[in-house]
């Protein structure tokens, strides 16, 4: 029997508790001027960020879903 | 438990022979572009991003390697792979925090950043715990490499007329020597090298592996329905198994693995220095996290996952019992035919090799720079002459080399008795990365951090995380999440949260005290005697310290010895020490990241964006970094003089094998057309005829 302690629990915790690390590092590299969102160079680099979080936030939920329902 | 021997034939190990010549051949030819101790440890900081991102996945696979996670992927299924997708919490650490300060403090490691913001002493402290890290890793390297090598040995061996059994520390000293020799005639061109081919090789051989694995079951369909739903979550089940748990993992691996491999692994860090600029190092990271780790979560796993599906479908060809750690060879000998098993298992072994060089060659660094040139300076202040002799230093690093591999292996014994090579992995995170994890997080990250605090986190934090490895059922339980405490090995990943609770506790509760701290060290130095009173507290310290590491007393003196010493540590750093915030913060932190790229640069930054330009070279008188290119070339680089540039043969497929850095001299009439000096094009290796590409820095 896979209970929710096999599934979305750690899924929960994985993005729930890194997202937290992940959002205070977005910040402090925002607010030290260490990314400066003024260069182009950037701005792409902090889209790159974002879009590597969800890149593996999706990817964990498909495999998730993959394995209980395919 | 089953276990194996004399799995492979001829073929096979003639196939391993060609393959580790082969590769020894390739980074001995890329041994000769080592020409000093900046080459031999960093490659000389001139190679693209592609060139290092493919170059760490042998050192990525190789660590956490086919062995150990083949073994959890046979035990518990897709979940081995979670570790391997979760490093991006701290990437934005990593790519605007940690990786520019190393690149524009030039320091060559970690400890020295210690000097620079902190104190000798803080540095003296780091280079003992990252010694102690890294020769742990190469003790953890050797091991994976002789359980990797052993099933396919025989049990015994007779030479010279003397039958000798084949032990795990017998190969492993056999191993020791042959990657020791290749390291010390190599350097870090050689093992970048080396490492690029092996990644190109290593992700193909896996890869190969899974398909005929999949072949050998009749197809993927068949595959995934012999898998029950528990082997085919990607993540662990939340609390139990203690061998093998979500929240245990994550905090071992997710946080301080992550941010160990990132930020404290001194080969990893080289690596990433080793590329042309820090935006280079930043493209070479996020594609190797992105990308190429969860291709290699499949790589090392898959054999796992295959002889699970076999174990399910036929236990006689693989028993469910098969030693976790021998799981990998088992299918690789069943799935593949003789020869193509000779050389996925040379592929692996060599990726293996890889990283224990990568390490070798990081630790040797280290102590050329953290120990053998501060005692050398000392000396030579002592007999007052000054001398840089780099042949003697490539020596010394050689010989380091040497030496080091020899204690690695002396590591494994400390390791070898964990029923798998994961959990001897993840305990050694737990218990080593914490102190200079946080250390190096809030040093980069956080201004007001102080020397006190660093001492502090270093002394009082280790005493308490060794509090917690002697009494784990008082200290670690409450943060167990409900794991349940194997008494044997207690909480091999979960006491990575004790632990780093502990170091970034003192490390902050210090830093906030800082005040509280100054008062009393006033007021202490209105007592007559204070110095002797002072060396007497430090002495104490240091009795209290190794009676908390020898456990000798009763828990409750121990833990009223932990906090003597967390409350004493830093009134005493900061009543012998003397620390400018200012002075030890500014280009340091990444609060003050625009300052470190001028101090970089030695003048104000030019950021302007300007073309990059094509360029035939001719040899000219000149001065040290200075180049001459035309007025109009320069404008439309849009650089001024004494901007950075980074002269690169135009093939890119070379990778920056053939660069430097250099500086704009003031300007010639001769468009298209750069004027550098001998020593320069003897530097980048540029070939006459051959076209330069020419890219302002900053």
């Amino acid at each position: 029997m896979v209970t929710l302690q096999h599934t979305w629990i750690p899924y929960l915790y994985l993005y729930g508790v890194g997202g937290l690390f992940f959002l205070v590092g977005m910040i402090i590299i925002r607010k030290s001027g260490s990314i400066d969102l003024r260069r182009k160079s950037h701005r792409m680099w902090n889209r790159v960020l974002i879009f590597g979080f969800f890149w593996f936030v999706v990817m964990h939920a498909i495999l998730t879903y993959a394995a209980l329902n395919w | 438990m089953d276990t194996f021997h004399n799995i492979g034939t001829s073929t096979d190990w003639i196939v391993m022979v060609v393959y580790f010549m082969a590769i020894m051949l390739f980074g001995s030819y890329f041994g000769r572009y080592t020409r000093n101790t900046a080459d031999f440890f960093f490659g000389g900081r001139r190679f693209a991003w592609w060139l290092i991102a493919m170059s760490i996945v042998a050192t990525g696979v190789g660590s956490h390697s086919f062995v150990k996670y083949s073994a959890k992927a046979f035990e518990h299924g897709f979940s081995s792979s979670m570790t391997y997708i979760n490093d991006w919490f701290f990437v934005p650490f990593f790519l605007f925090g940690w990786l520019p300060i190393i690149v524009y403090t030039k320091v060559r490691s970690i400890p020295e950043y210690f000097e620079k913001r902190f104190s000798p002493s803080a540095r003296f402290l780091a280079t003992i715990l990252l010694m102690l890290y890294m020769i742990g890793y190469i003790g953890i390297g050797f091991l994976t490499l002789g359980k990797a090598v052993l099933p396919m040995l025989p049990e015994a061996m007779t030479m010279l007329g003397t039958s000798f059994d084949i032990t795990l520390m017998r190969a492993i000293i056999v191993i020791a020597i042959i990657t020791g020799i290749y390291i010390t005639f190599g350097g870090q061109t050689a093992v970048i090298f080396t490492d690029l081919l092996q990644g190109f090789i290593l992700i193909f051989a896996g890869l190969f592996l899974f398909a005929l694995g999949i072949d050998y079951l009749g197809g993927f369909n068949i595959f995934w329905n012999l898998l029950p739903v528990e082997w085919k979550l990607p993540l662990a089940h939340y609390n139990s198994p203690s061998s093998f748990n979500f929240v245990g993992i994550f905090w071992q691996d997710g946080v301080a693995g992550s941010i160990g491999f990132l930020f404290m692994n001194q080969g990893l860090i080289m690596r990433f220095m080793a590329t042309r600029s820090v935006n280079e190092g930043r493209k070479a990271a996020a594609v190797n996290i992105l990308f190429m780790l969860p291709i290699s979560a499949i790589v090392v796993g898959n054999a796992g996952w295959i002889g699970k599906a076999i174990a399910v479908a036929d236990p006689s060809v693989v028993s469910p019992n098969t030693s976790p750690d021998q799981i990998f060879v088992v299918v690789a000998s069943i799935v593949a035919m003789p020869g193509v098993f000779g050389f996925i298992m040379a592929a692996l072994t060599a990726a293996l090799m890889s990283t224990v060089d990568t390490l070798i060659n990081a630790t040797a660094a280290i102590f050329i720079n953290d120990v053998y040139r501060p005692t050398k300076q000392f000396l030579q202040r002592k007999q007052k002459v000054k001398t840089v002799n780099e042949k003697k230093e490539l020596f010394a690093a050689r010989i380091a080399s040497i030496v080091i591999t020899a204690t690695g292996v002396l590591a494994v014994l400390a390791f070898k008795n964990f029923p798998t090579v994961y959990e001897a992995h993840g305990f050694f995170h737990s218990t080593l990365t914490p102190p200079l994890v946080v250390a190096i997080f809030l040093g980069v990250f956080w201004k007001k951090f102080t020397p006190a605090a660093v001492m502090a986190t270093f002394i009082g934090g280790v005493a308490l995380m060794m509090l917690g490895a002697r009494y784990p059922g008082v200290l670690i339980a409450p943060f167990d999440h409900g794991i349940v405490m194997n008494p044997d090995h207690p909480y091999s990943y979960i006491r990575a949260l004790y632990n780093m609770l502990m170091c970034f506790g003192v490390g902050v509760l210090v830093t906030f005290t800082t005040q509280i701290q100054k008062n009393v060290v006033a007021s202490f130095k209105k007592i007559g005697n204070h110095r002797q009173i002072g060396y007497g507290i430090i002495g104490l310290n240091v009795v209290l310290f190794v009676m908390i590491a020898l456990n000798t007393g009763s828990f409750s003196f121990l833990m009223s010895a932990a906090i003597f010493i967390v409350l004493t540590v830093p009134v005493m750093v900061t009543y012998f020490g003397h620390y400018d915030e200012a002075y030890h913060t500014v280009g340091l932190t990444s609060w003050t990241m625009e300052t470190a790229r001028e101090r970089f640069k030695g003048s104000k930054v030019n950021d302007r964006e300007g073309e990059i330009v094509d360029l035939n070279w001719k040899i000219a008188d000149g001065d040290g970094d200075i180049v001459r290119l035309s007025e109009n070339d320069m404008k439309r680089m849009n650089a001024n003089i004494g901007d950075l540039l980074y002269l690169c043969d135009k093939r890119k497929w070379l990778g920056g094998l053939k660069s430097i850095h250099v500086v704009f001299g003031t300007p010639h009439a001769e468009d298209g057309t750069i004027y550098i000096t001998d020593e320069q094009q003897k530097g980048g290796m540029f070939v006459t005829g051959r076209l330069l590409t020419a890219e302002k820095e900053m």
